[in-house]
């Protein structure tokens, strides 16, 4: 039996770690995320950008190996039974923020918009926007393991930014479509500001869920 | 040994078996239907420590059963046993909640009925107030161990995997726990009526002492442990998702009080150390571990504001109560008559 006990201890140990790996691929994504836009809007597809793209690539195919193998552990180690359903779609939810961030760097690379820089600074604040409202999902996500009470702060933290996403896209757009730059041009930023806005509305969908399991998971 | 005292002992045996079969279910019900043990694993471990209950704790319950109808022949013992059985098999199948302490006791006032001895009204009002006490009791030490759990969880910050771990840990000891006072408490419903016309001899086993009443104990545990490997893991599929559909910390709080009252009524430790000091202590009389378990449910969901208590459980109890004794005893009587005037036994000395 002490053989059984420390082997559960040692699996869940772990697990714990790995949770935790894939907590920080999140923000990792987010901060690669941010600093490829910038580089993009700076030099445009450069080596640099390819790089930092590579890199955010490199981040989604890790998470993708902590999804599964989290995945793995809690059905064959039948570790937390209750609630096993619930983490795993927390831990989906959050891969789909990832996969975002890098569809949405590799659209950049892939249609090479081309971006006045009037409207740099403004683009940089959304993504710092989305960016944040990324991180503080993962905090509160962070959260629902460990100290479930701080869940509903972080959580609150991301509908402010998702709201304030909403405003900084919407504007944005008003302002590109009042320019005198060619409609398809137009229609391009739109469309990759959509997919920026976007990322935070996954945040903000996942944040919901996570209530709902925070509940579920208070006795 | 008279083999007609093992056929007069199948009553005990068969109510042993019937509260094995029912009672593990509020032990380790949840633990097993929720996966966080094996059957096998909950199951051999209560029934190591329902054995060390019953066997070296037993005594306590017994002796105010034994005080309230002293049933002095073997005849006698089997019918109040066998009119518990039907009691709770009957109430059982009408879907009422019953208790297999009630039902004895409403066997020893049938029997004391027939056989023209008193029951001693001063023991019975005892027995009677802890059936009240024992919900309540559950329901008291639940809610204030609910707080206590909710506020270390707050407090803590133990990361979720790990409170899994310590949760099987802690729903081991419950099992084990649980069983030992499930042994200590109920084995007195099981062969209490028998200690005074067991044929056993008190034996010295490798410098211990086992009594008469003690090998008696042992047997009606051991058919509680039967009872748990051939029916239980059924109640615990049937039972267990209707009405244990909680948390698996909720359910080791809910054991954890029920335990916790079962030993309380059972230890004669405790008594003993109460007493010493002066202060009040609980009778030694067998209760019923399914309303301590009902008591401390709706003792937690009045903790968590739920204003809508099924007052259709509670009035239940409230019909086990009385129905059950009043069912056993009349049963009890009329047997006890057949059994004297058709088969020729002799029911009391």
């Amino acid at each position: 039996m002490f053989g059984i006990k420390i082997s559960l201890f040692s699996s869940a140990k772990t697990l714990e770690t790995k949770i935790d790996s894939f907590h920080d691929k999140v923000i990792d994504a987010a901060m690669t995320f941010h600093k490829s836009i910038s580089i993009y809007l700076e030099e445009g597809r450069s080596e640099d950008f390819k790089k930092n793209n590579k890199q955010l690539r490199q981040i989604e195919h890790d998470a993708d190996q902590l999804r599964r193998d989290i995945e793995n552990r809690l059905y064959a180690q039948n570790l937390i039974p209750d609630l096993r359903a619930d983490v795993l779609e927390l831990v989906e939810n959050l891969d789909k923020v990832i996969n975002r961030f890098d569809e949405v760097s590799y659209q950049f690379y892939i249609e090479r918009p081309e971006i006045p820089s009037i409207y740099h600074a403004r683009i940089l604040t959304l993504v710092g926007q989305v960016t944040e409202c990324a991180e503080n999902m993962s905090i509160a996500s962070r959260s629902f393991f460990r100290n479930f009470s701080s869940v509903r702060d972080f959580s609150q933290k991301v509908y402010f930014l998702e709201h304030e996403t909403d405003l900084s896209s919407g504007h944005l757009k008003e302002s590109i479509f009042d320019s005198d730059m060619p409609l398809a041009n137009k229609l391009q930023l739109s469309t990759l500001l959509d997919e920026i806005e976007n990322i935070a509305d996954l945040a903000e969908d996942c944040v919901d869920e996570l209530l709902i399991f925070t509940i579920k998971r208070d006795i | 040994m008279d083999i007609l005292f093992f056929i007069f002992l199948s009553s005990g045996l068969f109510l042993g078996w019937s509260l094995g079969a029912n009672d593990a279910a509020n032990i380790f019900g949840t633990a097993v239907g929720s996966k966080m043990l094996r059957f096998k694993t909950a199951a051999l471990v209560s029934c190591l420590f329902i054995i060390i209950g019953a066997v070296f704790s037993g005594g306590g319950a017994s002796a105010t059963l034994n005080e309230l109808g002293r049933v002095n022949a073997i005849a006698g013992a089997f019918m109040v046993a066998l009119a518990a059985a039907l009691t709770v098999y009957w109430m059982v199948s009408s879907g009422l909640l019953v208790s297999t302490s009630q039902a004895i006791v409403g066997g020893i006032i049938g029997w004391n009925l027939y056989s023209g001895y008193d029951t001693d009204l001063s023991i019975l009002s005892t027995i009677v107030s802890s059936w009240v006490l024992c919900p309540l009791l559950s329901g008291i030490i639940a809610v204030l161990t609910y707080f206590a759990v909710r506020k270390i969880l707050h407090l803590t910050h133990i990361h979720l995997l790990r409170q899994d771990s310590y949760l099987r840990c802690g729903l081991i000891i419950i099992a084990a726990f649980g069983g030992y006072a499930l042994g200590a408490n109920n084995i007195a419903n099981v062969m209490g009526v028998f200690v005074d016309s067991s044929p056993f001899q008190s034996i010295y086993f490798h410098g211990f002492y086992f009594s008469n009443s003690q090998m008696l104990f042992l047997l009606g545990a051991i058919a509680i442990c039967v009872g748990i490997f051939t029916y239980s893991q059924k109640t615990i599929k049937t039972v267990g998702n209707n009405l244990m559909s909680m948390t698996p910390t909720i359910a080791w709080i809910i054991v954890f009080s029920q335990s916790l009252v079962l030993f309380l009524f059972a230890s004669q430790g405790l008594k003993n150390f109460l007493s010493s000091y002066g202060l009040p202590s609980l009778p030694l009389v067998p209760v019923s571990s399914s309303q301590a378990v009902i008591g401390a449910i709706i003792g937690i969901g009045l903790a968590k504001g739920g204003r809508d208590i099924s007052w259709h459980i509670v009035g239940k109890i409230f019909i086990g109560w009385i129905a059950t004794p009043l069912i056993s005893a009349a049963i009890c009587f009329i047997s006890l008559f057949f059994l004297e005037n058709v088969f020729q036994q002799k029911v009391y000395m």
